[in-house]
């Protein structure tokens, strides 16, 4: 792609250039850079921290221009209070300007779940011991598997990534060998044999698919007898999503498995997958024959390691965007539900949206310097973890509240579901304890088919109206907290 | 003659207007805090800032979802031609994964002027909408795709959801995806993985409140001033809509309408029927234009029928009820006569019909 490549060219770029775009390229170019083998990053990173300069951390992020390196030094305040160490390289430098676009979408692209970080931290062992096992297979010639398994949003296709790049370095230092690299997605297959078509296209290039037997059989072929051509590499095939491969009778998934344990195979197969247990419940064969794979477990974030991932990635720009509290109540916040790193990356992104309506909207524009704060923090996580149930059943009509009023009474007596003739009844007795008209069954049922094509009421299948069975879907808590503004509802719900 | 043609105008524009779902829902559309500013927000941010976004719009059917996103869509394709293009995608014609693919490919190829061919393999077609994202994202253009009925995208094992999400996890990339369903959970719905990958942000669209609800009858009653109908004839109607609205008994009708189902689309099919009934010789909208409106929405089939029975009929349908108050569920021909005899016994006026006559009655009404 020439555009890309003219970019890595001249790392000076025009900052005041007028076309936005080829600014945006090169940052991603930049950010995206595969050859610099950055995998012997131990806790250094965080020592580094502390000791790298802002004048240093400019000059890595080429899209500034010397003038504000100028005013970012002359802001320097020398911080040695032991309190707040770790958060001095932020606090020194200058505030960030909001209504400046060119900052804004700076920022933003930071924080972009798209943006791969210039260097990976808190997953350093894990991306080690990948990165030893393939060397190990590479330099023994021996074949192998390694199942990779953690909840989305930790880092594995990341670090997968980091992990091709760091082989690359480290066979072209050492001089040896850097094998075929396959890197597939599973859920691209519409037919999951097809991995084995893939495989064998990568390792026998020119020679034709022979019609006769499966891509399967001429592998398994291939690899029990010795290679006539000595100098065949060893392939690393990486697939993602491996669970897709799952079929009913695990065949194709145990197959897989089994080519790395054929006399001659040449495969080093890494498969990853969400289920931590997928080795055990899924390839039990592979036990009794010795093979298991081995299993890297990408645990979710903590606290400290959200946080110490979203600095890293501030880190290239000269200005401060965010509070450090407001950055720990995200990282605290996420990481006591998910530990998903893409969710704490949208909330931090809707915090600096929350900044800038506030700025929109406010007519004083005396701080035209000002930071994300925790109030904006707070009220994007609100958003991201809210749930709209609450809102809706407040603003439904009144005759649908009282439907959902009379179940969550027919269902306190202990039945978990019922008809809607019965619910009929209840209804009916509810309004008239308030002189409310009732309305005739079929609005009724029109109602509830309203109510469950929300997703608030299942409604069953059946010939007759009368008998089609209703459960709720909402937990009748919710409904109570939505109701208990409405002292009807509130007696009623007593 | 004039008049007639002059009220024949009139409620023709009232029925254009109220047939225009651009019209009823830009009156939302002015405050900073509504649903088609933040909408707009996000996607003309995405676009100019060139990043992916994803968000999902919820709310009861009847609320306004599609038509303001055809508002948005409409602003923006006006705002930066040539840098947006639409796929819409509809979960009720195209839950296969098979069927969405070649769905996609086919707008991308009539977008673009490319062309389509029906023998492509779904393998094929995935590659051409990975290999023209990554085009259209090198040259800085945005794929809006709209997944209507997102609900029933997430059956089965998700894999178009996944690979759209995917696409968008690269840098080369450049789309937004709209997912529009009105169920409240439709996230929860998705696995893990999809979820992750989908942004939390969510529009919840909800139904007008009661003031809202008097703007848009304002919003759409009132005559322009500036139209080609005659002057003191739009001052006239306009007065006499104004008087309507502060009654109080029009509060009661509009009260009993929302009561039941307060969405816009219902409103908005109330005052169709309220706009057709207007009597040509008048030429204004009066009271009982709305009562029969309101009688026509909210329809009682079953009482309807009811009023045309024979008399007969109406002792059988007495007796029947009587018994279901003695709590018995079934009843046959047999207990229904003896009910109607001791009625017959009880109250001496009553008609005495036979047993043969009483016979014929359940085969006429089924």
């Amino acid at each position: 792609m020439p555009s890309i490549a003219a970019a890595r060219s001249s790392p000076m770029p025009m900052v005041n250039g007028d076309v936005s775009s080829p600014h945006k390229r090169r940052l991603r170019s930049n950010s995206a850079s595969f050859d610099d083998p950055v995998c012997n990053t131990p806790a250094k990173s965080c020592s580094s921290l502390k000791s790298k300069s802002p004048r240093r951390s400019v000059n890595d992020s080429p899209n500034r221009s010397r003038s504000n390196v100028e005013t970012g030094v002359s802001l320097l305040k020398l911080k040695n209070s032991p309190r707040k160490k770790l958060l001095d390289s932020i606090l020194d430098k200058p505030i960030w300007n909001p209504t400046d676009s060119e900052q804004l979408s700076v920022v933003k692209e930071a924080l972009h779940v798209s943006t791969a970080p210039t260097m990976i931290v808190c997953r350093e062992d894990e991306q080690k011991r990948i990165v030893e096992f393939c060397k190990q297979c590479v330099e023994q010639e021996k074949a192998g598997s390694l199942y990779i398994c953690g909840c989305p949003g930790t880092g594995k296709s990341l670090s997968m990534e980091n992990v091709k790049g760091c082989l690359a370095g480290w066979a072209k230092e050492t001089g040896g060998q850097l094998p075929d690299i396959l890197a597939i997605n599973c859920t691209s297959f519409s037919n999951t044999s097809e991995i084995f078509n893939k495989i064998l296209e990568k390792s026998k290039p020119n020679k034709k698919v022979n019609g006769r037997s499966t891509a399967l059989k001429q592998l398994q072929q291939m690899y029990s007898q010795k290679q006539q051509s000595a100098d065949t590499k060893m392939m690393l095939v990486i697939a993602d999503e491996l669970d897709y491969l799952i079929t009913k009778d695990r065949v194709v998934l145990h197959d897989l498995f089994m080519l790395t344990t054929l006399p001659f195979s040449k495969v080093i197969l890494i498969g990853i997958a969400n289920a931590i247990d997928l080795a055990d419940r899924f390839l039990p064969k592979l036990q009794s024959l010795n093979c298991k794979p081995a299993v890297v477990s990408f645990r979710a974030y903590s606290m400290d390691q959200i946080i110490m991932i979203l600095k890293q990635r501030l880190m290239a720009l000269p200005y401060t965007v965010f509070q450090p509290q407001a950055l720990e109540l995200c990282a605290r916040k996420v990481a006591a539900t998910s530990g998903d790193m893409r969710k704490a990356l949208g909330i931090c992104r809707g915090a600096i949206e929350m900044l800038e309506t506030e700025l929109r909207e406010s007519t004083c524009t005396s701080t035209l310097t000002s930071m994300v704060r925790v109030d904006h923090m707070a009220i994007a996580l609100s958003r991201a973890y809210k749930s709209p149930i609450v809102d809706t059943i407040q603003s439904l009509p009144q005759h649908q509240q009282i439907v959902l009023c009379s179940v969550v009474k027919l269902f306190r007596k202990g039945k978990k579901d019922t008809t809607i003739g019965e619910l009929n009844k209840f209804y009916i007795d509810i309004c008239k304890s308030t002189l409310i008209p009732p309305v005739g069954i079929m609005e009724l049922s029109c109602m509830c088919r309203v109510l469950g094509d929300q997703g608030i009421l299942k409604l069953g299948q059946s010939r007759d109206d009368k008998l089609r069975r209703v459960t709720l879907q909402v937990d009748e808590a919710d409904i109570s907290f939505a109701l208990q503004g409405i002292r009807f509802f509130r007696n009623c719900l007593q | 003659m004039k008049i007639q043609r002059t009220v024949e105008e009139a409620i023709v524009l009232l029925r254009k207007r109220l047939c225009d779902p651009d019209f009823i829902f830009s009156l939302f559309s002015d405050s900073p805090d509504s649903n088609y500013s933040k909408l707009k927000f996000i996607v003309s941010s995405s676009v100019t800032e060139a990043c992916n976004n994803s968000i999902l719009l919820l709310g009861p059917r009847g609320c306004g979802k599609n038509a303001v996103l055809d508002l948005v869509l409409e602003d923006l394709l006006k705002e930066y031609p040539d840098m947006i293009s639409v796929i819409k995608l509809n979960g009720l014609l195209h839950c296969d994964d098979n069927c969405a693919l070649k769905e996609i490919a086919r707008q991308l190829c009539i977008e673009h002027e490319l062309m389509f061919s029906k023998m492509a393999s779904s393998d094929d077609n995935s590659q051409f909408m990975i290999a023209m994202l990554r085009e259209c994202g090198l040259a800085h253009k945005t794929v809006v795709f709209v997944l209507d009925e997102f609900d029933l995208f997430a059956q089965g094992k998700q894999r178009l959801l996944y690979s759209l999400l995917d696409a968008m996890q690269s840098v080369s990339s450049q789309a937004v995806v709209i997912g529009i369903s009105c169920r409240l959970d439709a996230d929860q719905l998705l696995e893990k993985r999809v979820r992750s990958r989908f942004s939390h942000r969510k529009l919840l669209f909800l139904p007008p409140q009661k003031d809202d609800l008097q703007r848009l009858l304002k919003h759409i009653l009132l005559l322009p001033t500036d139209s080609t109908l005659p002057h003191d004839y739009v001052t006239d109607f306009n007065s006499r809509i104004s008087n309507i609205i502060a009654d109080k008994k029009f509060n009661e009708i509009i009260d009993k309408l929302t009561d039941a189902d307060c969405t816009v689309s219902n409103f908005v099919r109330f005052l169709f029927s309220a706009v057709c009934c207007i009597d040509s010789k008048s030429g204004y909208m009066t009271l009982e234009n709305f009562k029969s409106a309101l009688s026509t929405v909210q329809r009682q089939p079953k009482l309807d029928c009811l009023k045309d029975c024979s008399i007969l009929e109406l002792y059988i349908m007495v007796c029947i009820r009587r018994l279901e108050f003695k709590e018995q569920e079934s009843y046959n021909f047999n207990s229904v006569m003896k009910e109607y005899k001791t009625i017959y016994d009880s109250v001496q006026n009553v008609d005495n019909y036979s047993r043969n006559v009483c016979l014929r009655v359940p085969k006429s009404r089924g």
